[in-house]
């Protein structure tokens, strides 16, 4: 603990003046430290937008936005905290890049009185348990997200309907997450799924991995896409295999791209959970803990169904 | 010049048997794994499945192509994806241009493609000889530096609604065979020829195989290098309007790790990684093998995680093979 403030002291000596003084002002706002994955991804770069200019509107506290470089920068997310806590931040958003890594340095930092507030991914509780934290956790729920999308295929397809799966990366804790919310419509309404693979999120590889699915169960009725991205290369797979309006296609994400093609019937239906609004949320959440409210557990952010002109 | 070297001596001519038969050898493994999959698979050999498998492997065989001119030089690119990212991107910005007629818009999209590619190849090419820096280590920097170009013009947006006519060559059939495959079949014809048939081709062989010697024979390598990587990048921007008529996207983030897939077509191709020895022939038929395996496994119902061990094994064994061939050649 010593130690740690005085490397951060030293750090900080030259601009600690500069810091400190505005933060024993009458009018101090607080600063809220965003950390972000990678912007890169269209759907961080939004959400990181969103909370720019929910700052502006709301204008009561100061927004420090951070980025990495890829989804998987563990260390530069690492680095990120780090150097807020050295910043003396009032608090910290997270849409932590893994799970269990990221949790030392939050750790540090809530132990040094920074509020913290989780996003986009939860922390893991049992670790959460060994270092004796308990962060509240600001997010979608996917998996339910995905089962209303599949429902609308299962409700299109009837009892019986063959459907098979397009997974997104392995391990990825939102797409396990929304297969699990797939597999649970396909349970309830008796669905026959006939095959599931991962496309990694991508267009192209969903294209080609469909496109050889279809050869291999030429039966498919009705496909779910754990993001709109695959939907995509689904849909221009089915084009070229001439079934157009024969195959269904369900997704989430309600990316643009998506758009054109709910108008036109050959999505369904895909999922909004406005991740543009869930960083803002996230910083919400955590001005109410500077204020001095104490959160935990799972606070649930809307989901909701964007059904496509054919969804029933 | 040429005369001389068309006409072959007879030591010459029992090197391009060997060559001819190496080949074949690649061949021989594709018709087995074909066979195979034939006889576990029942739609695998339908014209709809030649098809997808053709249609599949369209990117990675224009990619290859293009690796191969890099690889026989002594060089190598790991750029492709990212520059293939940002072709398809600058290609789709200046495509979605205000006030320019559909055919324009069209025209001056796949122009810009075609640019920015054999720009970045031109760069790769003229940084790693000019400055005699591995081309490993310029072309994992143009990597980086192109993807964040392709990041920085979209705003990390996915651009979408292309004009129907350009989005039409993606679907597009000659004889009942994809056209883009054609077209691709046609660009490593036309690699074929270069390499084999003219100065430029013999003068990337001879680079890839001792660029000093040819160096102290008067010749320049650094024009020849320069103009191979341009090659690779050109390769590059025609790839890219594939892809987008292929899957009518175009995002920053496409193409990650393409650059494997077309190194890898390359190696098991039979095309040294060293340079100077391989063929269009082998990246052709490494191009298939990739393709029937990831098509075939998936018919056969061989799951994600198996598919990709399977198909990591195949490389390497690929690789094995082209030692002991190397060891052959240097015996004939």
């Amino acid at each position: 603990m010593f130690r740690r403030s005085f490397v951060s002291a030293l750090v900080g000596a030259g601009t600690l003046a500069a810091i400190r003084t505005p933060a024993l002002a009458a009018d101090h706002k607080p600063v809220v430290g965003l950390v972000m994955k990678s912007l890169a991804n269209e759907f961080f770069k939004d959400m990181q937008e969103g909370a720019v200019q929910h700052a502006k509107e709301r204008g009561d506290f100061t927004l420090i936005p951070v980025g990495i470089q890829s989804e998987t920068d563990i260390d530069g997310q690492i680095a990120a905290v780090e150097n807020l806590v050295t910043r003396h931040v009032d608090a910290i958003v997270i849409a932590p890049a893994d799970s269990r890594a990221l949790l030392p340095p939050i750790a540090r930092a809530i132990k040094s009185g920074i509020k913290v507030i989780n996003i986009d991914v939860a922390f893991d509780p049992a670790s959460m348990k060994k270092r004796g934290v308990d962060i509240a956790f600001v997010g979608p729920d996917n998996r339910d997200g995905a089962r209303l999308s599949a429902d609308v295929l299962a409700a299109k397809l009837g009892r019986g309907g063959k459907v098979v799966i397009l997974e997104g990366n392995p391990g990825a804790e939102n797409g396990v997450q929304r297969r699990l919310g797939f597999m649970d419509s396909i349970n309830a309404n008796g669905l026959k799924l006939l095959d599931s693979r991962t496309a990694h999120w991508e267009t192209e590889e969903a294209n080609s991995v469909f496109a050889n699915m279809l050869t291999a169960h030429p039966d498919i009725q009705g496909v779910m896409a754990a993001n709109d991205s695959m939907a995509l290369g689904v849909v221009k797979a089915i084009d070229a295999s001439g079934r157009s309006g024969k195959i269904q296609v369900v997704s989430f994400d309600n990316i643009p791209a998506i758009r054109p093609l709910l108008e036109n019937g050959k999505v369904l239906a895909t999922v909004d959970q406005f991740g543009a609004q869930l960083a803002a949320m996230g910083v919400d959440n955590a001005l109410k803990e500077v204020q001095g409210q104490t959160l935990t557990g799972w606070i649930k952010t809307p989901v909701k169904l964007i059904k496509g002109r054919d969804a029933g | 010049m040429p005369d001389a070297l068309t006409a072959a001596p007879p030591a010459i001519r029992w090197r391009r048997s060997r060559l001819l038969l190496r080949d074949a050898g690649i061949g021989i493994a594709l018709l087995a794994m074909v066979l195979f999959f034939a006889l576990a698979a029942p739609d695998f050999l339908s014209g709809a499945n030649v098809g997808n498998i053709l249609t599949q492997i369209t990117i990675n065989l224009i990619l290859a192509t293009g690796m191969t001119f890099a690889i026989l030089v002594g060089g190598i690119d790991l750029s492709v994806g990212a520059v293939m990212a940002l072709c398809a991107v600058v290609a789709g910005t200046v495509m979605k241009g205000d006030g320019l007629s559909e055919p324009l818009a069209v025209f001056l999209g796949i122009a810009a493609s075609l640019a920015v590619g054999a720009v970045a190849g031109a760069l790769n090419g003229f940084v790693s000889s000019f400055w005699s820096i591995p081309s490993f280590i310029v072309t994992l920097g143009m990597l980086n530096v192109a993807r964040g170009s392709a990041l920085e013009v979209t705003g990390a947006r996915t651009i979408y609604d292309f004009p129907d006519s350009f989005i039409a060559f993606g679907t597009a059939t000659l004889f009942g065979l994809p056209l883009m495959f054609l077209l691709a079949l046609l660009l490593l014809l036309v690699g074929w020829v270069v390499l084999t048939r003219t100065v430029f081709g013999r003068m990337i062989y001879a680079i890839g195989n001792n660029d000093e010697a040819v160096r102290l024979s008067g010749h320049r390598p650094f024009t020849t290098k320069v103009a191979a990587f341009t090659v690779t990048g050109l390769c590059v921007g025609i790839a890219a309007i594939v892809y987008v008529t292929r899957l009518s996207i175009a995002n920053p983030i496409l193409g990650v790790g393409f650059e494997l897939n077309a190194i890898a077509a390359v190696i098991i191709g039979g095309t040294s990684l060293s340079g100077g020895r391989g063929s269009l022939v082998g990246t052709l038929l490494g191009a298939v093998i990739i393709g029937v395996l990831s098509n075939g496994l998936i018919l056969m119902g061989v799951t994600d995680f198996i598919r990709q061990i399977i198909t990591g094994l195949v490389i390497i064994g690929a690789v094995i093979l082209d030692s002991y061939r190397a060891r052959l050649s240097r015996a004939a």
